[in-house]
């Protein structure tokens, strides 16, 4: 296009006005698990939004989450300890998989592979630690979707369905981890390159950050 | 196209990891120390957003991406933001219904008799 | 990476060509093939639910003649009707359908970046329709709850199907959003990551972008009404409260406690108006291509088109509660959405202005898909006209729930895209099978179907004004219901049932130009776009030869003062008197 304006010389409208591609340099896969990315980000702000709905319309006291999920440490109440625990641990996990990308870059196919096992690990052991957390949720303070002994009903629905929701996220994420690292192990990206460990990267902080956004809202509220 | 992905200094990640943790730990301390009211939301959000701003802007690469990338992804959750903002006027108002249907004691179920 | 380096990527593209019939038709990876099984599930999910929509007119034109209409049903075919209408019909033929056949062709790609994923797509699509269709082989049938499925009646005793029947509609829909997600996110990253040389965002044709931004939207509503559904599930099975608030029901205190019906309706219409547009937005960009071509004339103002699109798609995410001004939500709501909603018709009128400045002194052709065209904007706009009574607060109360209602949104998204789905069909044919449709059958099913339409929805408009309720069985002995509503209800149906019966004209056309119409060529039409420069018809897997085709100048190079042909391709490089004229696009 011949007019070029003043506009033209912005990167990003340039980048638009380009032809082939928008995102210059992009892998396919890229692009595309950047867009599910932001359609997975409406799901997860809509089980949100409708948390936040039911618990600013509800009548009835919500239980206090700092008391509801504490454990006890050494005979003491620590409120939140598995929840911390549980946050730290996802943390860690981002951690090596950004680690894992960084090797895979390198073209270190062996621990790029490794550290893809580690988070699958650490994501195994949040998705453990979930199902204690439900355990003791379920049976020792008597919660249910439908209705608990401290307050509004919508407690447990909300919680149940957003961590249940989260944790199926992770156990999928999981999956994913297992199977690209094992291909990367064998080398069957030798030749197309390792942008494949990014993308999945990408889901697995993603699956993170949704994290944080359900601590500060769920747990910390 | 293999070698020219990103490609960071690895201390990058491990300064990112040691701020998450601290966030991470603060957030955590907002609740344990029981602050309470505004100082608590406004602590518990900036936490969260720099807790979310790392995990986009350097494990995720953001940071590093073109312009019409980062707008692209950034932009559009825009609309979230007014979903959230009418649902939380919603929900006030919802709650005031109620509060003033079912007077001082919300409890009682089933409704009573319509007064007209 | 440099941008040339992505083009020999995509050239060299691995096709996984068909071994045999099963891989060639049934798991086949070919766009077009896709594009025709999401094009044929769709017309024949959608003949359902036009049956069923001549079953409603049965009943209220002649109520209590027929034995097999009972209310039970009745609300079972209205259901039906509108959600087998909206989703399953236009939404996965306008995308599906369309989108799969269109945006490769139209951006020079050999296929969706992802065809393996896009094969997926229609099997989970096609998994929702069965799931849907199966509600009617369970105990209590189909649910009756009204497409909009508002809880908390549409999970309590009273609704027909609400045992089985809302379950399954739930599932089907959450099924079917996954499949849209996968055929959409294909869509998307091929539009922006894999045109060929020289196709710029602003030299596609409006088809691919009003495909394009009726994808987004999709990506980001269908979200909510995917959210929705799992807790309405978990609300119906296990006994949340996320929807229901205590209810007495049947005398029975029920154990649902402080819920938000609301906030059903809240998420519902953050993904329903947006869907508005998702049937829409590819309507309005395929019926800009429709009118330039057959007016041998260039859009008129093509820049202002695409950026309508875009304003369309971004303003329609914060309109959705005009949906819901008798809902009983925040008193404030009304103005502010009142507001957007009249903003966003002006983006709409642009458009109708540019059709309309388009046709103006063109050299127009009377085709069967310029008749579709030219039907559509007249539709358009009478449907779009009674959307500003609609959308403002005042107005809308006193017709909400009337047949004026029924009458608005049958015209502005009901019929308007069919009559471009049928233009389109019309269009696009020649290319996908070679073969002209018949002139003769495809003007007696236009002049029907558009007439019909005109019979059957300008009385309904009346019907509203003199206050006769919509989804009421039978008006029965009600003092508001005027003598002469009782005729304009029989006159109706009789219009209703002869369109429907006349779509068969079309069906037969399509079976007998398969093997009987006239060759077409490649470029029956003399059209621009890439999808008419293939190097065969119908174009082989891949599309295109060796190399991908370089794109010179928009698609809209129509009568070119000074030219030879009233046309020029997409891929004819510019000439020397072009560039000294100041032509630069």
């Amino acid at each position: 296009m011949a007019e070029a304006t003043g506009l033209r010389n912005l990167q990003l409208v340039n980048d638009w006005a380009d032809d082939v591609a928008v995102f210059r340099g992009v892998p396919w896969g890229k692009a595309m698990m950047w867009i599910f990315l932001l359609s997975d980000t409406f799901i997860f702000t809509c089980f949100l939004t409708s948390y936040m709905t039911v618990r600013m319309t509800t009548a009835e006291p919500w239980p206090n989450p700092s008391e509801v999920f504490a454990l006890e440490a050494f005979g003491v109440p620590v409120p939140l300890l598995l929840i911390a625990i549980m946050t730290f641990i996802l943390i860690t996990s981002s951690g090596t998989m950004a680690m894992a990308v960084n090797m895979g870059y390198r073209r270190k196919r062996v621990p790029a592979a490794l550290l893809m096992l580690v988070t699958a690990v650490f994501g195994a052991m949040f998705v453990g630690m979930q199902m204690f957390e439900w355990t003791k949720l379920i049976v020792d303070e008597g919660v249910r979707p439908w209705g608990n002994p401290m307050g509004a009903a919508q407690f447990g629905s909300a919680f149940f369905m957003i961590t249940g929701f989260h944790g199926l996220h992770v156990s999928a994420g999981v999956v994913y981890l297992i199977i690209v690292a094992v291909r990367v192990w064998r080398g069957r990206y030798e030749e197309k390159g390792y942008d494949i460990i990014e993308i999945t990267g990408l889901y697995w902080h993603f699956v993170d950050l949704v994290w944080v956004f359900i601590f500060a809202f769920f747990y910390l509220w | 196209m293999a070698d020219t992905g990103q490609q960071h200094p690895i201390s990058v990640y491990f300064w990112i990891w040691a701020l998450l943790f601290v966030f991470s730990a603060a957030s955590y301390m907002v609740d344990y120390l029981a602050f309470q009211g505004y100082t608590r939301w406004t602590l518990i959000i900036i936490f969260m957003m720099l807790k979310a701003g790392f995990i986009v802007a350097i494990f995720m690469h953001m940071r590093w991406e073109r312009v019409a990338l980062i707008t692209a992804i950034l932009v559009p959750p825009g609309a979230l933001l007014v979903l959230v903002g009418l649902m939380a006027m919603e929900s006030d108002y919802t709650w005031l219904t109620r509060v003033v249907h079912f007077g001082a004691d919300p409890a009682p179920v089933p409704l009573p008799p319509p007064s007209h | 990476m440099a941008v040339e380096a992505q083009i020999p990527y995509q050239e060299a593209m691995e096709l996984h060509d068909p071994h045999s019939w099963i891989t060639k038709y049934w798991f086949s990876q070919d766009h077009k093939v896709i594009a025709i099984q999401y094009g044929i599930t769709a017309i024949g999910v959608g003949l359902v639910a036009l049956v069923l929509s001549a079953m409603m007119r049965l009943q209220l034109g002649f109520p209590d003649q027929f034995d097999f209409i009972d209310p039970e049903a009745y609300y079972q075919f209205i259901t039906m009707h509108g959600m087998i209408m909206v989703i399953y019909l236009l939404t996965a033929l306008l995308l599906g359908g369309f989108g799969n056949l269109l945006v490769p062709l139209m951006c020079g790609a050999r296929d969706m970046v992802f065809p393996y994923v896009n094969m997926i797509s229609y099997h989970v699509y096609f998994l929702s329709v069965i799931i849907l269709l199966a509600s009617y082989f369970v105990p209590g049938g189909p649910t009756g709850a009204g497409w909009t499925l508002y809880p908390p009646q549409a999970i309590l005793t009273g609704t027909p199907g609400v045992d089985w029947g809302i379950l399954l509609m739930l599932g089907s829909l959450a099924v079917f959003i996954v499949a849209f997600t996968m055929g959409g996110l294909n869509y998307v990253t091929t539009i922006l990551q894999a045109r060929t040389r020289g196709m710029t965002l602003m030299r596609m044709p409006l088809s691919v972008w009003g495909i394009f931004m009726a994808t987004v939207l999709g990506l980001l509503a269908f979200p909510a009404l995917f959210v929705s559904a799992i807790m309405m599930i978990l609300d119906k099975t296990i006994g949340t409260s996320f929807f229901m608030p205590a209810v007495v029901s049947i005398g029975d205190s029920l154990d649902y406690s402080g819920g938000s019906p609301l906030l059903f309706q809240h998420l519902f219409w953050f993904f329903g108006h947006p869907e508005v547009y998702i049937v829409a937005l590819p309507a309005f960009g395929i019926v800009s291509d429709l009118i330039s071509t057959h007016a041998r004339k260039n859009i008129f103002g093509y820049r202002m088109m695409v950026w309508a699109i875009v304003a369309i798609g971004v303003l329609s995410f914060i309109v959705w509660a005009h949906h819901m001004y008798v809902s009983g939500m925040h008193p404030w709501f009304g103005f502010f959405f009142a507001t957007t909603t009249l903003i966003i018709a002006v983006p709409t009128a642009i458009k109708v202005y540019n059709w309309t400045l388009t046709l103006w002194r063109a050299n127009i052709h009377l085709t069967v898909p310029m008749l579709f065209a030219i039907a559509f904007v007249i539709t358009f706009v009478m449907g779009g006209i009674t959307g500003l009574f609609l959308g403002n607060v005042i107005v809308d109360v006193p017709l909400s729930d009337t047949y004026f209602v029924v009458a608005h949104f049958h015209m502005v998204m009901g019929v308007s895209p069919i009559l471009v789905i049928f233009g389109a069909i019309y269009h696009w044919y020649p290319k996908m099978t070679g073969k002209m449709l018949n002139d003769t059958l495809g003007h007696i099913h236009f002049w029907v179907t558009f007439l019909g339409t005109y019979i059957i929805y300008y009385p309904m408009h009346y019907l509203g004004f003199v206050g006769v309720p919509r989804r009421y069985f039978a008006n029965g002995e009600m003092a508001i219901i005027d003598e002469s509503v009782i005729m304009l209800n029989q006159t109706i149906t009789i219009a209703a049932l002869i369109v429907g019966v006349f779509q068969i004209v079309f069906i037969w056309n399509l079976i007998y130009s398969y093997f009987k119409g006239r060759d077409a060529g490649p470029n029956p039409w003399k059209a621009t776009s890439l999808e008419w420069q293939t190097p065969e018809t119908p174009p082989r897997h891949g599309n295109w030869a060796e190399k991908l085709p370089t794109v010179h100048r928009w698609a809209y190079d129509y009568s070119v003062p000074g030219m030879k042909d009233d046309f020029i391709p997409q891929t004819e490089p510019r000439t020397a008197e072009e560039t000294a004229a100041g032509r630069t696009e």
